[in-house]
């Protein structure tokens, strides 16, 4: 590891290089050891047998009632191994006097361990009904 | 320039340079919701594979052009420069996505990995082009009909006249270069979806983050990456030619270019929420403001 200068001539204006520095040598140093991390954390994913994608989904957190209507909030959430695609969220709302209310949403991309927070909107007070929040289907890209 | 410096200086100067000219290539990829998709769902193979053929393209690239001052006339000069052009772009790119926040602290490891694999490619491609780009700017590109100019700037005239219409002229040529090449890069990215998503999820405050990197990157891309006529800005006279004031200036261009791409493309409106504009605008400002810098440097 040397300090050595850099001579001054090249066909393209460029001088061409006799040594590396130190400090070219430590930037190197500390690169490898950062490709080789990155690396390293993709490879520790590899082993193992990879399940489908599992999308869960529930309510998180009590009724939200604003401006006349009712907010819901649920989080959706993917426990496989896979990523899910087109992730569709229903939440039914079965009033007393049987009517049901349908409301849907869709998830884009839900990778593995993935988290999403979704809020669901009703004319009518989702507490005064049976809620049900399910996932109806999804993708695999 | 590199001779006058250090090592350690020279090597700094050489990383920034680095991550301005990954930049450059790589900002519109950056805000490419496509990208992000596809880092979702990438399996951990297939991003050993991407790495392994952006090291082989980088490398390739490093043996002609290259990030430093110096040309890669040996292999393993090459290839351990490709490291340091991989590492750079795994970093930069890591940042810039935590910045526009489509890497969070409730981001999936594979997840995160597989955004900064995917959007480190065409970063260090632009890492080996970074010497390639723009290294003769508008006085360097100019050498033969640019001396008569320097001659007259540099001879200490009597008149004060040339040397204010220089100073005027320069300034021009900033304000212009600067739209041009924030106009240029908003363009690609003003009609699409990105925008709003990306100020859709960006919490108060946050944008003042925004405000301060596009401030910073175009600093570093004109003053600091030591691509073209670096240090004659550094000495140019006039209200908007110091560095500082140059960069606030073109800063403030690159937010009217923003803003205009916005308009032009029915995404902003009179009558629209103050706060929703001006998110979009500080948003899009930092690849126009990446634009108005390479904009400055090669007219």
């Amino acid at each position: 590891m040397t300090d050595a200068p850099k001579d001054a001539t090249n066909d393209r204006g460029q001088p061409g290089r006799q040594a590396r520095s130190t400090a070219e040598w430590v930037s190197f140093v500390i690169s490898l050891l950062l490709v080789a991390a990155v690396v390293g954390m993709i490879a520790v994913q590899i082993p193992g047998e990879h399940g489908p994608p599992v999308p869960t989904v529930a309510q998180s957190g009590p009724v939200r009632a604003e401006g006349g209507s009712f907010f819901v909030p649920v989080e959706v959430a993917n426990d496989g191994d896979a990523t899910a695609q087109n992730v569709q969220v229903l939440a039914t709302l079965t009033q007393s006097d049987g009517t049901e209310t349908i409301a849907d949403q869709v998830v884009d991309f839900l990778a593995s361990g993935e988290t999403e927070k979704l809020e669901f909107v009703f004319d009518t007070d989702p507490r005064e009904g049976e809620l049900e929040v399910t996932v109806n289907g999804y993708g695999v890209p | 320039m590199a001779e006058t410096r250090g090592p350690w200086a020279s090597e700094l100067v050489d990383i920034v340079r680095a991550a301005s000219g990954g930049l450059l290539f790589g900002i519109p990829l950056l805000y490419t919701m496509e990208v992000w998709w596809i880092g979702s769902y990438t399996d951990p193979w297939h991003m050993l594979v991407v790495l392994a053929v952006t090291f082989v393209a980088v490398t390739l690239l490093n043996r002609t052009s290259g990030f430093r001052d110096t040309k890669d006339i040996r292999l393993r000069d090459a290839l351990a420069d490709s490291v340091e052009a991989l590492a750079i772009a795994l970093v930069c790119v890591t940042l810039v996505l935590l910045l526009l926040r489509e890497i969070t602290s409730a981001t999936p490891p594979q997840e995160a990995l597989g955004k900064i694999v995917y959007e480190s490619t065409p970063f260090a491609i632009g890492i080996a082009l970074a010497h390639h780009f723009l290294r003769r700017g508008r006085d360097a590109g100019d050498d033969e009909d640019g001396d008569d100019e320097d001659g007259d700037d540099e001879s200490g005239s009597d008149s004060q006249s040339p040397r204010r219409a220089g100073t005027i002229n320069a300034t021009l040529a900033d304000v212009g270069a600067t739209s041009i090449g924030a106009v240029f890069v908003a363009f690609n990215i003003a009609p699409t979806d990105e925008i709003p998503m990306l100020t859709a999820a960006m919490p108060p405050g946050w944008l003042i983050g925004v405000v301060a990197a596009s401030l910073l990157v175009s600093y570093l891309i004109v003053f600091v990456a030591g691509f073209s006529n670096q240090e004659q800005r550094h000495t140019q006279e006039g209200v908007l030619q110091h560095p500082i004031t140059e960069t606030f200036a073109c800063y403030v261009i690159a937010l009217v270019a923003a803003t205009f791409m916005l308009w032009f493309f029915q995404r902003a409106a009179v009558g629209d929420p103050w706060n929703a504009v001006l998110s979009n605008v500080v948003v899009l400002g930092l690849p126009a403001s990446v634009g108005g810098a390479a904009g400055r440097l090669a007219v």
